[in-house]
């Protein structure tokens, strides 16, 4: 079972199911969260896809568009979490034949959308990888991770930026040591600024029910928290101390000769 | 990578500075900046161990154009002649 | 006769100008401000002054404007941390002034493969800036997308690309989320032959892109139909001269 299934599952409570009319690979559960409530939504390995190079959890185009459609109909006044295990986005030919940048770009719209209607949080339990994390997470006003080596952050497989970079698997573990952007890890991830939440769990992959009541506590107070409304990606920046100088920096300049 | 340098007393001061070509493959980029006296030039290139040939490229354009400016380059493995086409565009623009 | 440029051959920066009202380009963040990438060098690769994004104020039929230009030759065009944080930044701008109630124009010049791997979640952030604020723009007036260079908008900027309002793109263009090597490389030969042209065509270039509706507008590679698309896009025409 994915880590992405194991957590939306056990945050809500209940099984996660796809919309009556979306595909099988996009579920969502509406749960009590705290004082409120949620609509959880993750994206799960379907093998029996029609779609083959969007079976183990991919972003394709069913996956984006469907996510879109989980988002929009979220209940009014509940939270919308996110539960983010994508190994990347869908590689085939029929996908770029269906222009899948359209589906990935519906999703990202839907979550841009519903940051006006309501809390959106985002919670990475395993993968998030490239244009998979864009359009199911990034847009989140609140993003927490678990802090487990089975969490990865990054815009490609490591076997991916081997051959990319024309470089040995230890060639690219040395230059993520020196170079930060290239890491792998959600430490390193963290330190941009990029996450609210860094979370302990004893083990990500079957969690048992202390650590789910801690990561829905945790859920469920950033959901009430005022200060997260409207939160945009942009406003992590401030708080990517050191790391992200130069993010900063550019738009001190572009402001200034604007 | 590498970073060389390359420098020559006094020349005619350029009249303005000049930006020309891009870093790609075989191409480079050339920032030329006025100085009130002096050559000085700083070269980044991915391709390492041509520092005479690139002593030789100057040595020949400078005599040639005696300026005085600041040239930095950043080179992805560009020949000579297109060294040297683009030190030629650049003081074309900077005129 | 003569020979109209070519919008392809020319350098992110010929572009911008080409598509601004004549005389009105004005670039920040120029080559000479000397802001690019600190992460290259230890990975063996020579930085780009402008670290290959161009932006550029100016006007479009006398409307402000700003042209966001990637320059494809370098790094195949690809987005890094601090042309991303250009291109966020200036559409954040943008998007300023059109909530303030400003006539305002935003063109994405797009010639990218995408997330530079060497800077990759640095990247990653920016792209999803980017796309925060293209629909922050949106909200409030269109973003226009012209993709016309030898690269074509993969990754990061083709989702980019499909948050704007009008997508223009010439004929030897190419737009999709994975590059035809990408998939061939993930996915194998037999899923796609990256060396099988007049397929790729078929599924990315301009001309099928726009029967498919993906595009809205097909444009002929010269600086003078790619300006004119533009304003078109934003609802001008302007007489061919």
């Amino acid at each position: 079972m994915s880590r992405g299934r194991v957590w939306i599952d056990a945050l809500a409570g209940t099984r996660a199911m796809p919309l009556p009319d979306g595909p099988a690979s996009v579920v969502l559960a509406d749960a009590p969260l705290g004082a409120g409530t949620a609509r959880y939504v993750a994206v799960v390995p379907n093998p029996a896809s029609r779609a083959h190079r969007a079976r183990n959890g991919e972003m394709g185009i069913d996956e984006g568009y469907g996510l879109a459609a989980a988002i929009d109909t979220t209940p009014p006044g509940s939270a919308l979490v996110a539960i983010v295990d994508v190994p990347g986005q869908a590689f085939g030919a029929r996908e770029e034949a269906d222009a899948l940048q359209r589906s990935l770009a519906a999703a990202v719209s839907a979550y841009v959308a519903a940051r006006e209607r309501g809390p959106v949080l985002a919670l990475v339990v395993g993968r998030a990888i490239s244009g998979a994390f864009l359009a199911h997470g990034l847009q989140a006003s609140w993003l927490g991770a678990l802090r487990d080596p089975g969490v990865e952050v990054h815009v490609m497989s490591a076997p991916s930026v081997a051959r990319v970079t024309r470089s040995s698997a230890e060639e690219v573990a040395r230059i993520a040591r020196i170079v930060p952007a290239t890491a792998r890890d959600v430490e390193t991830f963290a330190s941009f600024g990029a996450l609210d939440a860094l979370l302990d769990v004893t083990d990500a992959d079957a969690p048992g029910d202390a650590d789910v009541a801690r990561v829905r506590d945790v859920l469920a107070r950033a959901a009430a928290d005022p200060s997260l409304a409207g939160r945009r990606p942009v406003d992590r920046l401030a708080r990517g101390g050191g790391t992200r100088t130069l993010s900063r920096a550019v738009r001190v300049r572009l402001e200034r000769d604007w | 990578m590498e970073t060389l340098t390359y420098e020559r007393s006094g020349g005619t001061p350029v009249a303005r500075r000049a930006h020309v070509g891009v870093v790609a493959s075989g191409d480079l980029e050339l920032l030329l900046e006025p100085a009130d006296t002096g050559l000085r030039v700083r070269v980044a290139t991915t391709a390492g161990g041509y520092g005479e040939t690139w002593r030789a490229v100057f040595d020949r354009f400078f005599a040639r154009e005696p300026i005085a400016a600041s040239i930095e380059i950043n080179d992805f493995g560009a020949t000579p002649a297109v060294v040297a086409l683009r030190l030629e565009q650049a003081l074309e623009a900077a005129r | 006769m003569t020979i109209e440029p070519s919008f392809a051959e020319a350098s992110a920066r010929e572009r911008a100008r080409a598509i601004l009202d004549a005389g009105t380009f004005r670039e920040l963040l120029d080559p000479f401000a000397r802001v690019a990438s600190p992460h290259l060098a230890a990975q063996g690769l020579v930085a780009q002054s402008d670290d290959g994004v161009v932006v550029a104020r100016g006007a479009l039929a006398g409307v402000d404007a700003v042209a966001i230009a990637t320059e494809g030759r370098f790094l195949g065009g690809s987005i890094g941390e601090v042309g991303g944080a250009k291109i966020a930044g200036a559409l954040e701008l943008a998007a300023r002034d059109l909530r303030a109630g400003r006539a305002f124009r935003p063109v994405l010049l797009i010639d990218s493969g995408g997330i530079r791997v060497q800077e990759a979640n640095l990247a990653l952030l920016a792209l999803a800036e980017i796309h925060d604020a293209i629909l922050a723009c949106e909200r409030y007036a269109p973003v226009v997308a012209l993709i016309g260079g030898r690269v074509g908008a993969y990754g990061g900027m083709a989702i980019a690309t499909a948050l704007c309002r009008t997508i223009a793109m010439s004929e030897g263009a190419r737009y999709g989320l994975n590059g035809p090597e990408v998939v061939e490389e993930e996915a194998g030969i037999a899923e796609l032959d990256s060396r099988d042209r007049p397929r790729i065509w078929r599924i990315s270039g301009g001309r099928a892109r726009v029967a498919q509706g993906v595009a809205q507008m097909l444009v002929e590679d010269t600086h003078a139909a790619c300006r004119a698309a533009v304003l078109a896009a934003f609802g001008d025409v302007e007489a061919r001269v």
